[in-house]
């Protein structure tokens, strides 16, 4: 009975989620800043919408990326080790353009 | 034993018996014909050995027409062009060593020795050896790793003045890389992603762990 409250209302919770995090637009990763003046590049800018209209939420969430910001500690060097963005099957594979090209995102 | 002997049997008996005949008659008349060809057209050809004539016996295939286009100055046949190719399925049976892209490793190549090329075509030719100098070149950003230039295996393919002083400064310090540089063709990008292995594969490259920053 307990389990059934419980995933009852993680459905309720999850609807609104769900029409909330769609269409989010541009995300800008600012964080490290200190780090990407040193590296010369600007914060990262993630287009929630274009990735939206390729894959389904459940690719890249909760698995790859928690939806929570600030939840993803994203560092290049994750990135480069297959985790987030880097994932096998994203941007670090040929179905993605690769990781060194920096400006794509780093704008 | 008896159903072998049935119609059908039968009819396939008679049917491959007929196929046999008629191809041992048709070889024995095809074939005195055409070895009456080849000798008159080596006779013919034999006449003919003019390196500027397109119908001259070089350029003549084994069935005895005109191989290729005709034209002295291009190959002789379609073989030589496809010779020419790259065979993916010969470059598999070779075994060289393949990084995680397929394409060839050529440290690997070296330090397993799996060939030995000559410095020069000159038996007396003394060859500087490979310079053991690895240079640590410190990543701008704080959570990637530092990258570890090796020079050997650059001074094992390559002479020192295909980098320096031209996309290399010679000296510690003086070359402001940057990763976006690289990747649109300056530095390691003249090379690496065009004939060396790609940028794509990082850790090739950033391979020694920055000491946490406090």
């Amino acid at each position: 009975m307990m389990a059934r409250i419980i995933l009852l209302s993680l459905l309720f919770l999850s609807l609104p989620a769900t029409t909330l995090f769609a269409g989010l637009g541009n995300m800008t990763f600012g964080d490290k800043s200190e780090s990407l003046k040193e590296a010369g590049v600007g914060p990262a800018i993630f287009p929630h919408d274009s990735h939206e209209q390729k894959v389904k939420c459940k690719v890249c969430h909760p698995t790859i990326f928690k939806e929570k910001r600030g939840a993803n500690d994203i560092t290049m060097k994750k990135n480069m080790e297959g985790q987030f963005c880097g994932s096998p099957n994203c941007h670090n594979s040929s179905q993605a353009f690769p990781l060194f090209q920096c400006k794509k995102c780093h704008r | 034993m008896k159903r072998f002997y049935n119609a059908g049997f039968l009819s396939k008996i008679s049917l491959l018996i007929a196929i046999a005949f008629f191809v041992g008659y048709s070889i024995t008349i095809i074939v005195p014909a055409e070895a009456a060809k080849t000798t008159k057209s080596s006779k013919k050809a034999a006449q003919k050995i003019d390196p500027t004539d397109p119908s001259s016996i070089i350029y003549l295939d084994t069935a005895g027409k005109v191989a290729g286009k005709g034209d002295p100055d291009k190959p002789a046949s379609a073989a030589v062009k496809a010779g020419r190719g790259w065979h993916p399925r010969a470059m598999d049976d070779q075994r060289l060593p393949k990084d995680r892209y397929g394409l060839i490793d050529w440290v690997a190549l070296v330090k397993g020795k799996f060939i030995a090329p000559k410095p020069s075509l000159d038996p007396n030719f003394q060859e500087m050896p490979p310079l053991s100098l690895d240079v640590l070149i410190p990543a701008k950003g704080d959570f990637v790793d530092d990258v570890v230039y090796p020079h050997w295996i650059h001074t094992y393919w390559l002479k020192c003045d295909v980098c320096h002083p031209k996309i290399f400064i010679p000296a510690k310090g003086q070359n402001n890389m940057t990763m976006v540089g690289i990747a649109e063709g300056k530095w390691c990008g003249r090379c690496h992603g065009k004939v060396a292995f790609p940028l794509t594969d990082c850790s090739r490259c950033h391979v020694k762990p920055k000491k946490a920053k406090k």
